[in-house]
């Protein structure tokens, strides 16, 4: 039992001092993954499990024929980030993102979502 | 030596062999992650450690046997596509009269290289040589065999992401496979006088990534905790097929139902042993793991490749 608990303080302390390198998930975006949203959204925003390094992050947004709707630059705050979207007409729009975490380690993924009823 | 140490001694090595031979990689192939498997092997080298994978079974024996296994594997990456794996088991059997039989397990080594990666098709392929080395374990009390055995291996990994959004939930399942050649450095053993027969040494998993589903999929809004999890089923066999004379070719394995846990740092896995016949074991075991991502823990230190720089440089992402 002594040395159950020996290496899970063990283990907590290791993970206690690396709590801000890891790879860089996708926690939640709105729109939400997969969501239908009655009204065109301005912006889509990605919410990450890790700070991202700006300079190597990106994200594209395109309708069903592959036309960029996207505004260009993200915006990059921590493990946010964000792009504004011109006026989107109903659809389905795909929204492709690469990020970099503080770390140096890349993920990437992709995601729709559905404007109009 | 008894009829029952005999067999137990043989499901013990088929457990080592099993369970804990192989490399343990911490896998991304474009947009899936493919969790470190216990029963098989993933498709990718990396920086990780198995500290520790428990397994309790009980032995073919009638009555039969109880068996733990203890182990633990360190990988660790030379350069980006070029990997070793070092494990070691320590063995604890007892007897339905009480007899204990304990002790370590051959030294398993394991050399890898990945082929390759397709990020669009999230497939990944890695080729593999397994060594366990004659002599490094507790041959006095015959839970190590006295000669080494060689494995050339291969493993693929494939997720369904790059289906049409259409299969919706479907995407985020995933399959791993893996099939190797095993050849013993000696061809028969004068202490049990038996042939000791050229193994056919494969596998598989079938997994569905509750992470996958979450960002790539749908988000359901389930609590955080589900929105962590992959089912998956493992399923592990050896046949022999060659230098088998006077030996049954009869399969042997188990299929492992089960869940893993995975965090940013760490995964957590749990399965159900479920052999396939009366001679790979008897009744449900169970087998757990605790294994740990040092690419993740540690990413300017351990957790990178030996030569070639860090693991993933930065550089200009293009879609």
């Amino acid at each position: 039992m002594r040395m159950l608990n020996f290496a899970i303080s063990a283990l907590l302390a290791v993970m206690a001092s690396t709590a801000a390198e890891a790879h860089a998930f996708l926690d939640h975006a709105e729109p939400r993954v997969g969501s239908t949203v009655p009204t065109a959204p301005r912006e889509v925003i990605l919410f990450y499990s890790q700070n991202l390094e700006s300079a190597f992050s990106s994200i594209e947004v395109s309708d069903a024929n592959g036309a960029r709707v996207d505004l260009g630059k993200p915006r990059i705050n921590a493990g946010v980030m964000r792009v504004g979207l011109k006026q989107l007409p109903p659809g389905t729009y795909k929204v492709r993102w690469q990020v970099l975490s503080v770390d140096t380690h890349t993920t990437e993924g992709s995601f729709s979502f559905h404007v109009g009823k | 030596m008894s009829r029952h140490l005999l067999r137990s001694l043989a499901l013990a090595n088929f457990i080592a062999l099993a369970f804990t031979s192989h490399a343990l990689a911490h896998c991304f192939v474009g947009a899936r992650f493919l969790p470190a498997t216990l029963a098989t092997d993933d498709p990718c080298v990396a920086d990780e450690m198995s500290m520790p994978t428990v397994t309790r079974v009980k032995t073919p024996d009638m009555p039969p046997a109880v068996e733990w296994d203890i182990s633990g594997d360190f990988s660790k990456r030379i350069t980006e596509n070029f990997g070793v794996t070092i494990s070691q088991t320590w063995t604890h059997i007892r007897q339905p009269d009480g007899t204990l039989t304990t002790g370590f397990q051959n030294l398993g080594t394991a050399f890898q290289f990945q082929v390759m990666k397709d990020r669009s098709h999230e497939f990944a392929l890695l080729t593999g040589l397994n060594v366990d080395w004659g002599h490094t374990g507790s041959t006095g009390s015959g839970l190590a065999d006295t000669f080494s055995r060689i494995t050339p291996t291969i493993s693929f990994g494939k997720g369904f992401g790059d289906l049409p959004d259409s299969f919706s939930w479907i995407r985020a399942f995933a399959v791993t496979g893996q099939a190797g050649y095993q050849i013993p450095t000696n061809s028969f053993d004068f202490t049990q006088n038996v042939f000791i027969p050229q193994q056919l040494v494969y596998g598989a998993s079938l997994q569905y990534s509750m992470p996958y589903l979450k960002s790539e999929v749908i988000d359901l809004q389930l609590p955080e905790f589900f929105n962590h999890l992959i089912p998956i089923v493992e399923a592990s066999f050896t046949t022999p097929v060659a230098n088998n004379f006077g030996n049954p070719y009869t399969t042997t394995g188990t299929i492992n139902p089960g869940v893993i846990w995975v965090g940013s740092y760490f995964q957590v896995a749990l399965e159900a042993v479920i052999p396939i016949n009366r001679e790979s074991g008897s009744g449900v075991g169970v087998l757990g793991q605790l294994h740990l991502y040092l690419d993740d823990m540690f990413p300017t230190t351990v957790g990178r490749p030996l030569f070639g720089g860090t693991s993933t440089p930065p550089r200009k992402l293009t879609f």
